[in-house]
């Protein structure tokens, strides 16, 4: 049984349905916080998986064959294991370099016709210097260095821009529920202004009358953020389900700790409800003799 | 004008009005000793329920100065009207019970408002209720009551947490005379264990019945009082 009311507000129909509205509203904020936490995952790896690795690019000459081009792959894969700081080089084979190109070429292109440059990929083990690199490659005519930055750069800002969209959109959704509040709240007042005022004269402060609209508002809150938070998470799951049925896609997947920021939404639901309905209650009632 | 320390309840020179109306109470002077017994008298339209609601502090006077417990209550903050409220019980002419809630927690009311613990509740609210021969009625919604148990039940909660002063408006109005009398015995019981209780009513055979003192209203003024012989 939960805690005694003088005041009828279940019989209220613009409060019976605040539940189903802040569920609306968690599910919506389920959503977009967890797009927001997968972006910022995402951003997080693919920064930090950038930034230990380049790629030195070779560029076939006119006339060159393969095997002159092999050699100039090699001589600079020779030159970057000698580099401080370089903790491994290889040339991506052709085969692998062909399996990238397939989806666009399709599976009957011979590549090796095709006057492509040749990679090789690098992983650091600490910093390095670009323009050191750069001036020992100098022996290998048409190998280039591509550290990734400028795509790296404006990927890792785009990714961060959405962060923010998904940050002021969850704020905004807040919002929208605190506002569905204020006007449910309202009309709870109007609705039972009789009581109040019997309440008044007998003898109970404006604290005593807030308390029993914020306590009620707090348990819709809560049941209206756990229904919503539980579908929000049930979509969540389907979708990762689906993502993990796409073999091989760059996804990210929920980290341990999304799960319980997750979890607090429908917590804030209902204490954004509780203060809301007790600040309007308290403002009203203040209005009153 | 000095206040006596037995006074609770002064009136100086109040006058209300609604809105742009003319003023509905006019130079209203008169004060309320402790323990006493009044009389608010008048025709219907006198002012009757505008001077009591403004001792149960529903409403402010536009002027005049009103004491009530020692206090000057057209300027106590808003904080501080509650503790004044606690000291005061009103039996409303329309009872103005909450329908939603049984006999039981509408007599409560009072009691928990000011922070009883449940068990003090349980205990005094039942033995006023058996007081008043509702004892078999404590879990019966006010709408399924006649209006002498309404009146009985409005009365009890009036009570309940033993208010310095008693303000009752027309509480006899709903029931026959033999009623009224007991229930002016009940009044005049409260009295004599310190409660000040004022009866506004227009029932003058009544009032000449016991005999208290009289304060008649008669168009927003006070037109003639009447002080008991022992007061």
């Amino acid at each position: 049984m939960g805690p005694r009311s003088d005041l009828p507000l279940s019989d209220n129909p613009a409060i019976r349905i605040l539940p189903w509205i802040i569920a609306l509203m968690v599910y919506l904020a389920t959503l977009t916080l967890a797009g927001g936490l997968l972006v910022a995952t995402m951003a997080d790896e693919w920064s930090r998986s950038l930034t230990g690795a380049l790629t030195v690019q070779v560029t076939p000459t006119k006339s060159e064959s393969s095997v002159e081009l092999d050699a100039r792959v090699a001589q600079a894969t020779r030159t970057l294991l000698k580099t401080p700081g370089v903790k491994s080089a290889h040339a991506i084979p052709l085969a692998e370099i062909s399996a990238m190109l397939e989806p666009w070429l399709g599976p009957e292109s011979n590549i090796a016709d095709l006057p492509l440059p040749r990679l090789i990929a690098v992983t650091l083990d600490r910093e390095l210097d670009r323009e050191a690199l750069a001036q020992r490659l100098q022996k290998t005519p048409g190998a280039e260095i591509d550290d990734h930055e400028y795509w790296r750069t404006h990927l890792v800002m785009f990714l961060r821009s959405l962060e923010i969209v998904a940050v002021i959109m969850v704020s905004l959704i807040g919002v929208t529920t605190a506002t569905i509040v204020v006007f449910a709240t309202r009309s709870g007042l109007a609705v039972h202004l009789e009581v109040i005022e019997v309440l008044h004269l007998i003898g109970a402060p404006d604290d005593y009358i807030a308390s029993q609209f914020q306590r009620h508002a707090q348990r819709l809150g809560f049941i209206g953020g756990v229904a919503g938070g539980v579908f929000g998470v049930a979509t969540l799951l389907g979708l990762s389900t689906l993502a993990g049925n796409l073999d091989g896609a760059a996804l990210p997947s929920f980290q341990n700790w999304h799960w319980p920021v997750l979890a607090a939404l429908p917590i804030a639901s209902a204490y954004i409800a509780k203060w809301t309905a007790r600040r309007i209650v308290i403002r009203a009632l203040t209005s009153m003799v | 004008m000095a206040t006596s320390n037995n006074t609770i309840v002064k009136f100086e020179k109040v006058g209300i009005r609604y809105g742009t109306g003319p003023e509905v109470l006019r130079d209203i002077n008169f004060d309320l000793a402790e323990a006493s017994f009044s009389f608010l008298t008048g025709v219907s339209g006198a002012g009757k329920s505008s001077l009591l609601r403004l001792m149960y502090l529903a409403t402010r006077p536009n002027r005049g100065l009103v004491t009530m417990f020692g206090k000057d209550v057209t300027t106590v903050t808003r904080n501080e009207l509650p503790a004044i409220r606690r000291n005061i019980g009103v039996v409303f002419q329309d009872f103005r019970l909450l329908n939603h809630l049984n006999i039981f927690d509408n007599v409560a009311l009072p009691l928990r408002v000011s922070g009883a613990p449940e068990d003090v509740v349980d205990k005094h609210v039942s033995e006023l209720l058996t007081w008043v021969g509702l004892a078999d009625h404590l879990k019966a919604l006010p709408p399924t009551l006649s209006g002498g148990q309404k009146q009985r039940v409005a009365i009890a909660r009036a009570v309940i947490a033993r208010p310095r002063l008693l303000l009752a408006d027309e509480p006899t109005g709903n029931v026959n005379d033999a009623i009224a009398v007991r229930l002016l015995y009940l009044f005049e019981e409260l009295n004599r264990v310190g409660t000040t209780v004022v009866i506004a009513t227009h029932n003058e055979a009544l009032v000449d019945r016991f005999g208290h003192a009289q304060l008649h209203l008669d168009k927003g003024s006070i037109t003639h009082r009447r002080v008991e012989p022992n007061s």
